[in-house]
């Protein structure tokens, strides 16, 4: 593991979760509430609260070389969330990033990895076609072929979050034999320079300020020294149950704004909104049961049995319910203020909106649940 | 040009999933409906996305396999059935019987059609099809027991106290809920799912007589249990050649005595079915030529061209588990309401044990059904009494009927010995625990 950044520090400075937490809501609260909207709506991309996010320890409990929390990691990101829902999605891909870093091995990855995990630089993940196309619900965007030193990769991906010139992300490739079929897939690290094409993508009905673009490759050049895993394959079976379970503290973070929303109008409504449905503490109780089973299953992120696989699936599944349900309270609870376009409750539902759609959706993980509950 | 003549075709967007379909064309960017993929030019972009046509790739219409509505759509909870076999269906037929009104709603891992299970230990013989095997399709049942219908789907967590069942279809609320799974195959571990065939349910069975209808082949069973031995004589009467792979020195060990078994070894010889005692599994080899072996822990190796495990059947414990019902190897049911360890949540069939007890037989399935529904309907919690069901060995041959469960300790004693008929008792101190006839003129009772 490669901690020699740290070395000069006090090594137990990031040992402290509570301390971390403690910071990162207090950058999340005082910075990002500030913007939410601006994030959410005008496309601003919030780097250099990110690097506040960074320097407070929100994107590196889950590493191995910080102890391997991913308890703590998810904790931080539904913080980051429950103030802006864009900020904790990107907090996620930053986070994703980190993992394929450190996991991949190779000397030069893990040693881009502390400046990744304190914020100092940011990368995202370009897995969402490839984690489709490896459950047989899509084909595969990218086509690898072997050349000296490397691999040349061209195609498109229509939508990369968190990604733009000097930054990077996880991709994969698929490289086909001469007869047609299919030989394997490398997984490596994008750069984006200037032989990357990122085009702008159309309006997004919320989350414009996750720097989303569509993404075309025309005989990228991919080193060694990119390489995170070839062949790719292994190396997803074992981060997938990860990757799909840190999502989870998005998704909480967005259903306790909710929550908090409903809340918020308590004292002047709720002489009415004691006739709605779907009330606060209702929605609370839920999130607590939720959060207690994925505090249990991230003790073993990677866990790769069908058992442990079926629980994250469910979990993710059921986290975006609760976010669209919670959302939708909180627009009812809040009532006209709700309906106004710059409202709280609006943008929330524009963010569970996102946490149902995105990969993996709620339709993909109960494709990818039945498929596994068949396989006997 | 014969392309002109072909159908239309579709192509799907690699990056957005637009679909081109040439039938209709892309009028808005000047692409006539007809007009051909090879034909687009080639600066022609995605209208959604924006990429080129070489983005793009052929697309076919993916099978939908959800189950058409059988009711109209209501939201009102009712009772939800999870397993469209034999305990799940006739635990909805009892419920409809008493009341006409109550919303039901079936969960299915299959297509749920109906049909006869312990017939598929019985059928390849009689040459008939998995399809013909349907006695009344899911859409027909559902329609005539007016029963909502959720196929293809999984259970994957329960929450009580929330009365909410989360499937791969969406999460379902329920008044009450009845357990009727069924239980899967158990294998062991040297013979992983993918290379073996079982009878358990019918698409299982579909697909093993599918490829025995090519002609004669080789088939091994592994297991000599009621549906190996039932299943060796019926594919060897269907004309194939059968090996019994046995890990016991008999067959059926827990339910009969040497004396009975070995009669029940020489009809299988004598039918040309091969036995082979005492046989441990080391694992599956395949050679270069193709041939596939079981190679046996002596070393042996036997070829084969199919292979059956039929060794024994378990159930599984993920839902019990996830949902904290008592489960004891099978989820535990009160013998007399067969309630689980959790109000509003029922139990029948396969997946049920009884004090610790599995009890995978058809005959109590009826009377269960019958005991949920008026506990469900009447709340009358004490209508199911639990008695050994009579066992019946479906080896046409020598036929067997078995009346009581015998007992691992008792001693057997012969009353009638002769060429016809075999009649044995078992006793535990002076008790008499189990009586079992074979033979010919027990035929007309094992039916």
């Amino acid at each position: 593991m490669n901690n020699t950044a740290l070395s000069n520090e006090d090594e137990s400075f990031w040992d402290d979760d509570a301390r971390i937490l403690c910071d990162v809501e207090k950058v999340a609260s005082v910075r990002l509430s500030a913007v939410a909207n601006s994030i959410d709506q005008d496309g601003y991309y919030p780097a250099d609260i990110m690097g506040e996010l960074g320097q407070a320890g929100a994107f590196l409990p889950h590493l191995k070389a910080y102890g391997e929390r991913f308890d703590a990691a998810i904790n931080n990101m539904s913080a980051i969330s429950r103030h802006c829902g864009s900020t904790g999605f990107i907090t996620w891909c930053q986070d994703v990033c980190g993992l394929y870093m450190e996991l991949s091995g190779n000397p030069a990855l893990v040693n881009r990895m502390t400046d990744h995990a304190t914020g100092i630089t940011f990368g995202g993940t370009a897995l969402s076609n490839p984690m489709k196309a490896f459950t047989n619900i899509e084909a595969m965007a990218l086509k690898a072929s072997k050349v000296e030193g490397g691999y040349v990769v061209s195609g498109t991906l229509p939508w990369v979050s968190h990604i733009a010139d000097g930054q990077c992300c996880g991709a994969i490739a698929a490289i086909d034999n001469t007869d047609g079929s299919r030989s394997h897939e490398v997984m490596f690290m994008l750069d984006i320079n200037e032989e990357v094409k990122l085009t702008k993508c159309p309006e997004f009905s919320g989350m414009e300020g996750t720097s989303t673009w569509a993404l075309n490759l025309n005989e990228y050049f991919v080193s060694d020294a990119q390489i995170i895993a070839d062949p790719a394959r292994p190396f997803i079976k074992k981060i997938r149950g990860a990757f799909i379970l840190l999502q989870t503290g998005w998704a909480m973070g967005v259903t306790q704004a909710s929550i908090d929303a409903c809340r918020e109008v308590e004292v002047s409504l709720g002489h009415v909104n004691q006739f709605l449905h779907n009330r606060p503490d209702e929605l609370e109780a839920e999130l607590k049961d939720l959060h207690a089973r994925i505090m249990q299953l991230a003790k073993n992120p990677y866990d790769t049995s069908k058992e442990h696989m079926l629980d994250v699936l469910d979990t993710r599944a059921q986290c975006s319910e609760l976010s669209l349900k919670a959302s939708q309270s909180a627009l009812l609870h809040q009532g006209a203020r709700g309906y106004l376009m710059k409202s709280k409750p609006q943008r929330l539902i524009r963010e569970a909106h996102f946490v149902g759609i995105v990969t993996p959706a709620i339709k993909h993980l109960r494709w990818e649940m039945a498929k596994l509950m068949s396989e006997g | 040009m014969t392309h002109s003549t072909e159908p239309w075709r579709l192509f799907i967007c690699r990056a957005c999933g637009l679909i081109y379909d040439e039938a209709e064309g892309d009028p808005d960017s000047g692409l006539a409906p007809g007009t051909r993929f090879e034909d687009i030019p080639v600066d022609w972009e995605c209208p959604l996305c924006g990429v080129t046509k070489t983005d793009f790739e052929p697309f076919e219409r993916p099978q939908i396999s959800a189950a058409p509505q059988t009711v109209a759509f209501s939201k009102k909870p009712g009772i939800v059935v999870i397993g469209a076999g034999l305990a799940g269906w006739s635990v909805i037929e009892a419920l409809r019987k008493d009341d006409a009104d109550i919303p039901i709603t079936l969960l299915s891992a299959c297509k749920g059609d109906r049909y006869h299970k312990p017939e598929l230990s019985v059928a390849m013989s009689r040459g008939v099809s998995a399809e013909q095997l349907v006695r009344e399709s899911a859409e027909d049942a559902g329609r005539r027991l007016r029963v909502k219908l959720i196929t293809n789907a999984f259970a994957v967590g329960l929450n009580t106290a929330r009365h909410e069942l989360r499937t791969t279809r969406g999460t379902i609320e329920y008044t009450h809920l009845v357990l009727a799974q069924g239980s899967k195959p158990y294998l062991p571990k040297q013979l992983a799912a993918d290379t073996c065939w079982h009878v358990n349910h019918l698409k299982s069975w579909g697909g093993l007589e599918k490829t025995l209808r090519a002609g004669p082949q080789r088939v091994a069973i592994i297991g000599a249990g009621m549906i190996g031995c039932e299943l060796a004589e019926d594919l060897n009467k269907a004309g194939h050649h059968v090996s019994l792979i046995n890990r016991d020195a008999h067959p059926l060990l827990a339910l009969l005595p040497p004396l009975a078994a070995s009669c029940l070894v020489d009809s299988m010889v004598q039918q040309g079915i091969e036995h082979h005692a005492n046989a441990h599994i080391a694992g599956l080899e395949k050679a270069a030529s193709g041939e596939s072996y079981i190679v046996l822990e002596d070393g042996s190796k036997l070829a084969y061209d199919q292979l059956i495990a039929a060794t024994g059947l378990q159930t599984d414990n993920r839902l019990a588990k996830q949902a904290g019902l008592a489960f004891d190897n099978g989820i535990a049911v009160n013998a007399r309401s067969l309630q689980t360890s959790e109000k509003n949540i029922y139990a029948l069939g396969d997946c049920i044990s009884i004090d610790g007890v599995a009890c995978r037989f058809i005959e109590p399935i009826a009377h269960q059904a019958r005991s949920i529904a008026s506990s469900i309907l009447c709340g009358d919690q004490q209508s199911y009494e639990h008695v050994d069901p009579v066992i019946r060995l479906k080896t046409r041959a020598m036929p067997i009927v078995l009346r009581g469960i015998p007992k691992p300790v008792g001693i057997w004693k012969t009353v009638t010995q002769n060429e016809q008929q075999l009649v044995m008792e078992q006793y535990v101190e002076g008790e008499k625990m189990a009586v079992l006839t074979m033979g010919l003129s027990s035929g007309s009772e094992a039916a």
